[in-house]
């Protein structure tokens, strides 16, 4: 078991936004999040990648209860990722983007170089490499951070409406790598979405929000 | 007209002779300046990032406390600190009055304000999902922090220029905790007022003129540096 939620809520100004009781996820599964907006979406991602903290109850990862002590955070968003849905790529070249997660865990240069090809390979953004982060397109800012949350081989990929405002050749190349990161990875991935088509092609559960409770969660078999 | 125009020529030609009381006065002016740059900045860029990135009870009131600080007249720091240093004050046995150090402690105070209030506003104008995505990518909060400030760069190269025209501009301070002494204290400001006194116009245009070259340079200086985006950014 990955995630286990045990009457978890979390309240914003005074607000409930989320509000979960008996919620499971297992490894080495695609999730897909659906629900209208305001149900909860975007905060149950920002707590599963650990960078919001609920107001009460109780949240495991890998089996043990989330610490709200700071260096134990450091830890747990080591082993995840959350891809923003317009996500943020910082000043400077595609490349020091993708690097970034290396970086700040102290590999090596030439390991930083080798790994970052190899994922901007994978998200085709290789001859964007020395380009500017700021002057990519919609769709290419996307892959870019994409190269960049892959690079660091996360346990599990967040990925809040990962093909929101994104054309249909990037729409399609987007969900071609989530599907083969889980495939070959086994990354467990967490995604919210509006679409069924991408749910009936990558999803192996489905977890319905309303109100920010979990109305309902079904089993599918993808595509 | 007559006297600004022969003051402004003979200005000229003191200058181009790098008459050496003036780059006297010129050199003491900018490593006063510098120096008084440097600390406040080290001070209040730190202070300027945590303030505008915590949240704590009685924020809204610090913040007005800062942005009233600004507008506080250099002689009323020229009097604190002087009750401080002078030979009765808590701090007077360090001899640092009419010494380029009580100089520097004077102006620093001057601008702490500033850096930090200048801080705070290019900060708060970061969109918080940068700091979000440095955490979610592994950062340790030092580094979330240099994201952000790497990100809030030009606004906070643009608090440190004007903190630093504000101290170079000044003339309280240095003429009540310098003391204006010739060759050690005495800076471009405090020249020019002696000089105005004396109703000598030539050395104090000369002044004037040198002061707003320095001014002119370093801005010209921070523009070729952030270039075409950092005009955008701000």
């Amino acid at each position: 078991m990955l995630y286990k939620a045990d009457t978890l809520v979390t309240e914003f100004k005074g607000r409930k936004v989320l509000n979960l009781t008996d919620f499971v996820i297992e490894r080495k599964q695609i999730y897909a999040l659906i629900g209208a907006n305001g149900a909860g979406k975007t905060t149950l991602l920002n707590i599963l990648a650990f960078l919001v903290q609920p107001t009460s109850g109780n949240l495991q990862f890998c089996g043990r209860d989330v610490s709200c002590r700071r260096k134990d955070l450091l830890d747990l968003r080591r082993r995840v990722v959350l891809v923003d849905q317009y996500p943020i790529l910082f000043t400077g070249s595609v490349w020091k983007n993708v690097e970034f997660g290396l970086k700040v865990r102290g590999i090596s240069k030439k390991q930083r170089e080798r790994r970052a090809d190899e994922v901007l390979e994978l998200v085709g953004m290789q001859e964007f490499r020395s380009a500017d982060a700021h002057k990519l397109s919609g769709g290419e800012s996307k892959r870019v951070a994409m190269a960049r949350a892959l690079a660091i081989a996360p346990e599990v990929l967040l990925c809040d409406e990962p093909t929101a405002n994104v054309d249909e050749e990037n729409q399609k190349i987007i969900l071609d790598i989530l599907e083969r990161i889980n495939r070959e990875n086994q990354t467990s991935i967490v995604m919210s979405t509006h679409y069924l088509s991408q749910i009936r092609r990558l999803a192996h559960h489905t977890l319905m929000l309303e109100h920010g409770m979990l109305v309902n969660a079904y089993r599918s078999s993808p595509l | 007209m007559d006297i600004f125009l022969d003051s402004l020529e003979s200005a000229f030609l003191l200058l181009l002779a790098c008459d050496p009381e003036l780059m006297d006065i010129v050199a003491v002016s900018l490593k006063v300046s510098t120096i008084s740059t440097l600390i406040a900045s080290l001070v209040g860029i730190p202070c300027g990032f945590l303030i505008a990135y915590s949240s704590f009870y009685g924020k809204r009131l610090l913040l007005t406390c800062l942005n009233t600080l600004l507008a506080l007249p250099t002689v009323v720091i020229g009097l604190l600190v002087y009750s401080f240093i002078s030979r009765r004050g808590l701090f007077g046995s360090l001899e640092l009055l009419y010494t380029q150090k009580a100089i520097i402690i004077g102006q620093v105070i001057l601008i702490i304000p500033l850096v930090t209030s200048l801080t705070i506003a290019a900060v708060s104008r970061i969109d918080k999902r940068y700091r979000n995505t440095a955490l979610t990518l592994g950062a340790t909060q030092i580094q979330m922090a240099l994201v952000i400030i790497k990100e809030a760069r030009y606004g906070i190269g643009a608090a440190v220029i004007a903190s630093f025209g504000r101290v170079i501009a000044e003339v309280g301070i240095s003429m009540m905790l310098g003391g204006n002494a010739r060759g050690f204290t005495r800076t471009m400001t405090t020249a020019m007022a002696l000089e105005y006194d004396k109703g000598e116009f030539v050395l104090a245009v000369a002044l004037g003129l040198t002061l707003m070259t320095i001014a002119f340079g370093i801005n010209m200086l921070f523009h070729f540096f952030q270039g075409r985006a950092g005009i955008d950014a701000l």
